[in-house]
C-alpha cells in the first residue's frame, strides 16, 4: 500500500504541492464564499497549506484511512478505497446525500455547492497517476522534500528514523490512529486542529460503532416479524376462546 | 369562512411560496438557496424533513401494532388517520429529502449500487419498503368508493397481518437506523448526544412520539372539521405515551450515568442548557401533564401535552442532526429562509393531501357532526344574472389558486432581491459605515475594518464621476468592488513583504505614515525603502552574496520585491541545466523555526517579519552558484 509522508519542520509554506493539484486537475480559480471553511480546502482546492500563527506551515489533504469512515458511510458505494491506498469518488454513483461529510473524522470531503449538479470533491491521491507507476503531482512538485510519496511501511520505518534523531518530533497516522492512514505525518506542533480539536489517537475506527448494529438486522428482522404476527395470533386465539367460554356460560345460564 | 377552508388558504400559500424557492433550488443548487457550508453540510431539510419526519410518522406502526397485535379493537377508529399521517408523511420525507440531495435524481441508486456497510443504505431501503407497505396499509380505504377493485380490496384486507408485522419490522429497523447513522461521527456529536445506544433511543423516542403525533393528528383535524373529540380514546394512548416516556428517560439518564457523562450537564455550557430544556418538553413536561387523570382526560391538557411532546422530539432530532456539532466545527448555521419554506411547504402539501382524503374517503368512519363545505352542492345561478358562479367546489379551488400564485409570486420577488443570488460570495457592509469624511468598512471583507477616506478617494477618482468606480460596477453576483482590486499588491497571498504585520505591528491604520509619505500619494512609488528600517538583516543577507544588485528595495510587490532579484535568473539556468529545482523555492528557501524551548518574543516577532530573510540562506556554502554558470558557458563553448 503507497503512502505519503508530509514532514512540517520541512514545509516551507511555498504552496507548490496546491499549484500541481491546480493544474494536474484543471481546478478553477477560487473565489473565498460563504461555505467554505478557513482552512483552505474547497471543491477546488483539494490539498492547501496552513500557515498558523506559531510560522509553522501545515499540509491539509485527505489523509486516505485504512478504514475510512466515508466509503463505510456512502449509501451508494461511490467512495471506494483502493488496495494501492487511494480513496476515489464516482460521480455516476453519488446521489448527493453528503453522508461522506458529515462522517469523515477530519471534515475533508467539500461540496460543489456553487453547482446545480454538485459532486464531492477531495484529494484522491492521484489514483490515475499511482495506477501508471507514477508519484502524485504534489510529492513530485515539493522542491524540500517535506512530503513524499512511497510504500507506506516504508514511509513508516523513514518517520521512525526521523523520531529517533528528533525526540521533539511525533508521528501521526499509524494503526492507533482510527486503525491507521495511507497519508502521514510527522510534526513538532500539535496537529490536533486537523480533526476538529481532537487527537485522534488512541480512537478506534468510526465505522467499527456501526457494526454491530447493522449486523444485528438479519437477526432483528424476523425475530420483531415473527413476534408481532406470534403475538397476534396468540392474543387474537385467546380472545376467541374467551369469547366461546363466555357464551358457553351465557346458554348453561 | 369555516376553519377549514381557512386553514387551506393558508396552507396553499405556503405551497405557493415552497414553489417559488423549489424552482430558484433546482435551477441553481444549494448553495444558493441554504446555509449550509462544508462545516454543517446537513441542516434542516435533512433534520427536520428526514428525521423529524421519519419520526413524525412512527404513528402508523404504533396504532397498527396496537389495534392488531395487541387487538384492542376499542382504538379501531384512530387508526385509518393514523396510517393515512404516516403515508402521507413518508411521502413528505422523499420529497424533502428530493431537495436535499444534490443530485436527486439518482434517488433510487441505492437500489443498485448495494453498499451494506452503510446505516443509511439500511435507511433507505426501510424507508423504501416501508411507503410501499403503508400505501397497501391505505389502499383498502379509498377501494371502498368503487366495487371495481373488490377483489384486490379483499385480498388486502385478508392478509393485512402480513403488511402489519412487515411495517413494525421495517420500522423498528429503520427508526433505530437513524440514530446508527450518528454512530460513525463521535467526533462531530456532542457527547450529552452521542451514546452507543443511540439507535435504541431513536426508537424508544419515536414509539412514544408515533403515541402524542396520533393524539396531535386527531385533535387538530377535529378541532378543524368540528368534529365530536375521540378524548376517551386519546386519555387510553396518553397513559401507555407516559410509560414509554418513563422508559425513555431512564435509558436517557441511565446513558449519562454509565458513559460517566452525567457532569457534563451541570458545565453550564449552551449545550447543557438545550440538553435540559429537550428533556424537559420532550419528555418531563409531557409526563406531568399525561400521568394526572384530571389533565389527562381533557382535550386541552392531551393538546398542550402533544405540542411539547411533538417538538421537543423534532428537537431532539435536530440536536443530533447539526445543533450540537456547532461548536466542534467552529461553523455558524440558522437555516436560510429558503430552507424554512420549502421545509413548511412540504409539511403544508401534506396535510392538504391529508384534507383532500378525508373529505374523499371513509377516512374517519364516523360521519363529521358538520357537512364540509365541498359536499354541499350550493346554489350554483346566480338568476337575476343568469350567470353561472360555480360550485362551492369550483370556488374553493379558485380561492385556493389565487392565495398559491400570489404566494408564488412573493416568493420570486424575495428571491429576486435576497441575498440568495451573490452564489455565496458575502455582502460588504459597507451601508453599515460609520463615521463621516472618514468611514469604517470591511471593504475586502476579510472580518476586519478600515479607516477609509471616502472624500479622498472620491476627489481622486474623479469626483461625481467616481462613484462607479466602486458602487455600480455591476458586476454578476458582487455589488461593490473591493479595496485589494485596486490596492491589488496589498493583498497578494505568496510573498515577502507582508503589509498586515507591518501595518499591525506599527500600530494599525494610523501607522502608514511611518512608511508612505503624509500627505502625498501613497503609492509604492513614494513609499520609503526596506533598508530605512532593516539596516541590520538587510546587510546580513548582502554578504557573500553573488547579487550585489538594488539592496535598497522597496517594497513594490511582494514577490517582485526580492524574487524579482533572483527567481528570473534561477529559472532561466534551471531550464539550461537541466535541473528544474534550481527554479523552485526549495532551492533557496529552507526552514529554520524559532526554537522550541524559548520562543522569546522578540525572535518569534523577528521570524514573522522577516521570515525570509531569516529562513533564506542563499546556500552558497552548499551550491556555488558560479559555478553552473561557468559550466553552462563552458558548455556553450
Amino acid at each position: 500500500m503507497k503512502g505519503i509522508l508530509t514532514d512540517t519542520t520541512k514545509c516551507i509554506g511555498c504552496n507548490e504541492c496546491v499549484l500541481a493539484c491546480k493544474r494536474t486537475y484543471d481546478l478553477p480559480a477560487d473565489v473565498p464564499r460563504r461555505w467554505q471553511k478557513p482552512d483552505g480546502l474547497s471543491a477546488r482546492n483539494w490539498t492547501s497549506v496552513i500557515r498558523r500563527p506559531d510560522g509553522v506551515y501545515v499540509r491539509k489533504q485527505c489523509r486516505h484511512c485504512l478504514e475510512p469512515s466515508c466509503v463505510s458511510a456512502c449509501p451508494v458505494g461511490a467512495l471506494v478505497k483502493h488496495e494501492e491506498g487511494p480513496v476515489t469518488y464516482d460521480n455516476g454513483k453519488c446521489m448527493g446525500c453528503r453522508y461522506c461529510m458529515m462522517a469523515c473524522p477530519y471534515g475533508i470531503p467539500r461540496y460543489d455547492w456553487y453547482s446545480a449538479v454538485p459532486y464531492i470533491r477531495k484529494c484522491i491521491f492521484c489514483y490515475e497517476r499511482i495506477k501508471e507507476g507514477k508519484q502524485p503531482a504534489c510529492t513530485e512538485a515539493c522542491p524540500t522534500g517535506a512530503t513524499i510519496f512511497g510504500e507506506r511501511d516504508e514511509l513508516l520505518e523513514e518517520a521512525q528514523i526521523r523520531l529517533e534523531a528528533n525526540p521533539k518530533l511525533s508521528l501521526y497516522g499509524r494503526k492507533d490512529e482510527i486503525g491507521g492512514t495511507s497519508v502521514l505525518y510527522v510534526s513538532d506542533v500539535d496537529l490536533s486542529f486537523l480533526s476538529f480539536g481532537k487527537d485522534l489517537r488512541g480512537h478506534e475506527a468510526p465505522p467499527h460503532a456501526t457494526v454491530p448494529y447493522l449486523a444485528s438486522i438479519p437477526v432483528v428482522a424476523p425475530t420483531v416479524f415473527v413476534t408481532a404476527w406470534g403475538l397476534s395470533w396468540i392474543i387474537h386465539r385467546r380472545m376467541e376462546n374467551q369469547m366461546e367460554t363466555s357464551s358457553e356460560g351465557d346458554r348453561n345460564e | 369562512m369555516s376553519r377549514i377552508r381557512l386553514a387551506k388558504i393558508f396552507l396553499w400559500s405556503i405551497v405557493g411560496l415552497a414553489a417559488a424557492v423549489a424552482v430558484k433550488r433546482f435551477l441553481t443548487g444549494l448553495g444558493a438557496t441554504t446555509h449550509l457550508n462544508d462545516s454543517i453540510p446537513w441542516g434542516l431539510w435533512v433534520g427536520f424533513d428526514v428525521m423529524g419526519g421519519v419520526a413524525l410518522a412512527a404513528g402508523g406502526f404504533v396504532i397498527t401494532a396496537t389495534v392488531y397485535v395487541l387487538n384492542r379493537e376499542d382504538l379501531h377508529h384512530l387508526t385509518r388517520p393514523a396510517v393515512l399521517t404516516a403515508f402521507l408523511g413518508y411521502i413528505a420525507v422523499a420529497v424533502g429529502l428530493l431537495f436535499d440531495l444534490g443530485l436527486p435524481w439518482h434517488i433510487w441508486h441505492p437500489m443498485v449500487y448495494w453498499q451494506h456497510h452503510s446505516a443509511l443504505f439500511e435507511v433507505a431501503w426501510c424507508v423504501m419498503l416501508y411507503l410501499t407497505v403503508l400505501a397497501l396499509e391505505f389502499l383498502p380505504v379509498p377501494l371502498e368508493s368503487t366495487s371495481r377493485f373488490a377483489k384486490v380490496r379483499r385480498f388486502l384486507v385478508k392478509y393485512r397481518m402480513l403488511l402489519v408485522a412487515a411495517g413494525i419490522m421495517l420500522s423498528t429497523l429503520h427508526q433505530s437506523s437513524l440514530g446508527t447513522l450518528f454512530l460513525v461521527m463521535p467526533f462531530r456529536v456532542h457527547e450529552l448526544w452521542y451514546s452507543p445506544i443511540i439507535p435504541i433511543l431513536f426508537f424508544v423516542s419515536s414509539v412514544a412520539l408515533g403515541l402524542m403525533m396520533i393524539c396531535f393528528e386527531s385533535l387538530v383535524t377535529g378541532y378543524l372539521y368540528r368534529r365530536k373529540s375521540e378524548t376517551q380514546l386519546l386519555a387510553t394512548l396518553s397513559k401507555a405515551t407516559v410509560w414509554v416516556l418513563s422508559v425513555y428517560l431512564l435509558l436517557r439518564f441511565g446513558d449519562l450515568l454509565v458513559r460517566g457523562e452525567i457532569g457534563a450537564l451541570f458545565e453550564g455550557s449552551w449545550e447543557s442548557g438545550l440538553f435540559i430544556v429537550e428533556i424537559l418538553i420532550s419528555a418531563a413536561i409531557p409526563i406531568a401533564i399525561l400521568s394526572h387523570p384530571m389533565t389527562r382526560n381533557k382535550t386541552g391538557g392531551i393538546f398542550l401535552a402533544c405540542t411539547f411532546g411533538v417538538s421537543g422530539f423534532v428537537l431532539n432530532r435536530l440536536s443530533v442532526g447539526g445543533i450540537t456539532m456547532l461548536r466542534v466545527t467552529e461553523a455558524s448555521y440558522f437555516p436560510a429562509w429558503t430552507e424554512f419554506a420549502v421545509s413548511a411547504g412540504v409539511v403544508s402539501g401534506a396535510a392538504l393531501a391529508f384534507f383532500f382524503a378525508v373529505e374523499h374517503f371513509n377516512v374517519w368512519e364516523t360521519p363529521a357532526r358538520e357537512p364540509t363545505p365541498e359536499q354541499t352542492p350550493a346554489a350554483a345561478w346566480a338568476r337575476a344574472q343568469r350567470l353561472w358562479l360555480g360550485s362551492t367546489f369550483t370556488a374553493g379551488m379558485k380561492v385556493h389558486s389565487l392565495a398559491f400564485v400570489l404566494a408564488c409570486s412573493l416568493g420570486f420577488g424575495l428571491l429576486a432581491f435576497g441575498e440568495e443570488r451573490k452564489m455565496g460570495v458575502d455582502a460588504t457592509p459597507v451601508a453599515k459605515a460609520r463615521g463621516g469624511r472618514i468611514l469604517r468598512i470591511d471593504g475586502n471583507r476579510d472580518g476586519f475594518h478600515v479607516s477609509f477616506d471616502h472624500e479622498t478617494h472620491k476627489a481622486k477618482l474623479g469626483a461625481q464621476e467616481s462613484c462607479k468606480v466602486c458602487h455600480h460596477l455591476k458586476k454578476p453576483y458582487d455589488e461593490y468592488t473591493v479595496c485589494s482590486e485596486c490596492h491589488a499588491d496589498m493583498y497578494l497571498p505568496v510573498g515577502i513583504f507582508d503589509h498586515d504585520f507591518h501595518q499591525v505591528k506599527l500600530g494599525g491604520n494610523r501607522s502608514c505614515a511611518e512608511c508612505h509619505p503624509k500627505w502625498r500619494n501613497r503609492s509604492k512609488e513614494t513609499v520609503s525603502e526596506c533598508n530605512e528600517c532593516h539596516v541590520r538583516e538587510l546587510q546580513l543577507t548582502v554578504e557573500g552574496a553573488p547579487i550585489q544588485a538594488n539592496l535598497r528595495a522597496k517594497a513594490t510587490s511582494y514577490t517582485d520585491a526580492m524574487h524579482g532579484l533572483c527567481v528570473t535568473c534561477h529559472t532561466e539556468i534551471a531550464e539550461r541545466i537541466h535541473r528544474p529545482e534550481h527554479g523552485k523555492c526549495g532551492a533557496c528557501h529552507q526552514v529554520e523555526k524559532p526554537s522550541e524551548e524559548a520562543p522569546s518574543w522578540e525572535k518569534q516577532q523577528l521570524f514573522l517579519s522577516n521570515r525570509s530573510v531569516i529562513t533564506t540562506k542563499l546556500l552558497s556554502d552548499k551550491v556555488d552558484l558560479n559555478r553552473y554558470l561557468v559550466e553552462d558557458e563552458d558548455g556553450a563553448k
